[in-house]
């Protein structure tokens, strides 16, 4: 088997129709509606859950990778990255049936793939970090915020289904903080590298903005400190994602 | 009278059996990580991703065994040259097609095999010093058989047409060939598999059956009436390679010519809406042309506006060749 492979291989069925991330933002700017879903409406509840459902799946698909492509990372190395596969396969579905819960369907909004391409990173330093540390740390995120929502529009069925996946996604990111420092002692630019590739990571789904530290009400994505201080960011890591939010760019 | 103290196997012999399960049961974990992203069809995937931890805890239990076995910890060891090349052949088919052959090399060749292989060890490893072994081999043909059933689910679904339970067979059998000529995975030749394989209940969170269901394809688009009309019109247009009616549907300065240049001369005789994804207001569609020569997938955006929707960019996405039936998507 070719390791790793080509990140445009990711295989779908013809449900789903994939799109840049960058394109959808602008034609929906171009619309006049934000460039990501809020979850100010029902609607937008299940855009976000869509676009969720999609990460799981590239989360899944990425994990899958790593056990397949590091045969000589150290083998509690693999069975944490097997153990993630289990846990995104029950995550993609609990976000199908999310979505039926919701009345939406898959496909029902275009997939964009900035999980996966992180997911192709050669390095799997990089890769925990990247997408352990810094795209399941944005889940964090994203998930608080929706338990939260989830409770306040009454629908304990999302609350509690995403309340669970969150506990796993704690576990994710603590994986993500053990194997970064593991797979890099004694290589201090092993390191350095993929913390700088988690930090553009970090930078990236600060979403121009969108992603900020704040009420659950207030933002379209708040940075949930509590819950990442559980999965294992110090506060200076901490500190310093709330900072790099502030400095607000256009998408 | 106690259990009897005969014993079939030395403390090396089973460290080398153990090594040697432990070499196919990583590989083929490794294997079905690695496919989860090649293989299109949902079913297939949570399927592949269910099961990759319960082969690595195999793999970790009889690792961890080796140790208490004189033999050093996590080490996995093919019998001979021949159960390479078997797990090197199971592992070839990498296409989005093969979705089919990569579920039936795991589920109806390795997976069987493995249960038969632990089945006879554990009827022949000693119940009285032999316990820790019994053990994991016992818990590790539960999982099999389970696996097994999950699995022959999945391809029994994505066998939608005879040619596709042709070529499932056709790559069954080469593949029992190949590990009859290695003996086994342990080399020691094929056990006789052991009754009840058929029976092994859906409940661990890998059922099968909902994972089908989930894969189902939609039964009628939500979509407003006058864009379906516009999507049936515009659909049976490409069809025809009718420019003139297929303008009707284009935004100003959208030419028909790329697509229709792209479709070329292939035969293509039914059409049907794959996907409509919605993006704000503006909905991006997905039709699958298909014909005796060639499949084209074509996708387009459209703009509602004053004059009704109208189409603003029109690609082929994607154009498949004769003789690779596809799975039911
Ligand atoms: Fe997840
Ligand atoms: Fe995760």
């Amino acid at each position: 088997m070719d390791r790793p492979i080509a990140y445009d291989k990711l295989a779908r069925e013809d449900r789903w129709v994939r799109m840049r991330a960058r394109e959808v933002a602008e034609l929906k700017v171009e619309q006049g509606l934000p460039p990501f879903p809020d979850l100010s409406t029902r609607d937008s509840i299940r855009e976000r859950v869509h676009g969720i459902l999609v990460g799981e799946m590239q989360a899944m698909e990425g994990a899958g990778r790593t056990v397949c492509d590091f045969p000589d990372a150290p083998w509690e190395f693999t069975m944490d990255m097997a153990r993630q596969v289990w846990d995104e396969s029950r995550h993609v579905e609990i976000y199908l049936r999310l979505l039926e819960h919701l009345g939406g369907y898959p496909g029902e909004f275009p997939e964009t793939t900035i999980l996966w391409r992180c997911a192709c990173a050669e390095d799997a330093a990089a890769r925990v970090a990247g997408v352990n540390r810094g795209l399941e740390g944005l889940a964090c995120d994203v998930f608080n915020q929706l338990v939260h929502i989830a409770r306040r529009i009454g629908d304990p069925i999302l609350e509690r289904a995403v309340e669970f996946v969150l506990a796993d996604e704690i576990t994710h990111v603590r994986m993500g903080s053990k194997w970064l420092t593991k797979l890099t002692e004694g290589d201090p630019e092993r390191r350095r590298k993929a913390i700088e590739f988690q930090e553009n990571i970090d930078e990236r789904f600060n979403l121009g903005g969108i992603r900020q530290d704040g009420d659950h009400e207030a933002v379209s994505i708040s940075v949930a400190t509590d819950v990442r201080r559980m999965a294992g960011f110090t506060e200076e890591e901490i500190e310093r994602l709330i900072k790099t939010t502030q400095r607000s760019q256009a998408y | 009278m106690g259990l009897p103290l005969t014993g079939h196997v030395s403390v090396d012999d089973s460290a080398r059996l153990i090594r040697n399960y432990r070499y196919a049961v990583e590989r083929a974990m490794r294997a079905l990580g690695g496919w989860i992203a090649l293989t299109p069809d949902v079913s297939a995937k949570l399927l592949m991703g269910r099961h990759v931890w319960d082969l690595a805890q195999h793999a970790e239990a009889f690792g961890k065994r080796l140790p208490e076995l004189r033999a050093p910890a996590q080490v996995s060891e093919p019998a001979n040259e021949r159960v390479v090349a078997f797990m090197d052949a199971l592992e070839e088919p990498e296409t989005p097609q093969q979705t089919v052959e990569r579920l039936v090399g795991v589920y109806r060749v390795l997976k069987p095999h493995l249960r038969a292989s632990y089945h006879d060890y554990l009827l022949r490893a000693n119940a009285v010093y032999e316990p820790p072994t019994r053990r994991i081999l016992s818990r590790c043909i539960d999982d099999e058989r389970r696996h097994i059933v999950a699995g022959e689910t999945i391809i029994g679904h994505l066998c939608a047409t005879p040619a596709l339970t042709a070529r499932a067979l056709a790559w069954q059998r080469r593949l029992e060939r190949l590990l009859a000529a290695a003996g086994g995975v342990t080399g020691d030749g094929l056990p006789p598999s052991p009754p009840g394989a058929g029976d092994a209940p859906m409940e661990m969170s890998d059922d099968a059956r909902e994972f089908i269901r989930l894969e189902a394809p939609m039964a009628s688009w939500p979509v407003p009436q006058d864009l379906r009309d516009a999507l049936d019109s515009l659909g049976s247009s490409l069809l025809a390679r009718n420019r003139a009616a297929l303008a009707r549907w284009l935004a100003a300065g959208v030419s028909p010519d790329p697509v229709c240049l792209a479709l070329g001369a292939a035969t293509l005789t039914s059409h049907r809406l794959v996907a409509i994804a919605r993006l704000g207001h503006q909905r991006l569609v997905k039709w699958r042309l298909e014909g005796p020569d060639a499949s084209v997938t074509v996708l387009g955006r459209w703009v509602p506006g004053p004059e009704g929707w109208r189409v603003v960019t029109l690609d082929v996405a994607r154009i498949e060749l004769p003789g690779l039936a596809e799975p039911r998507r």
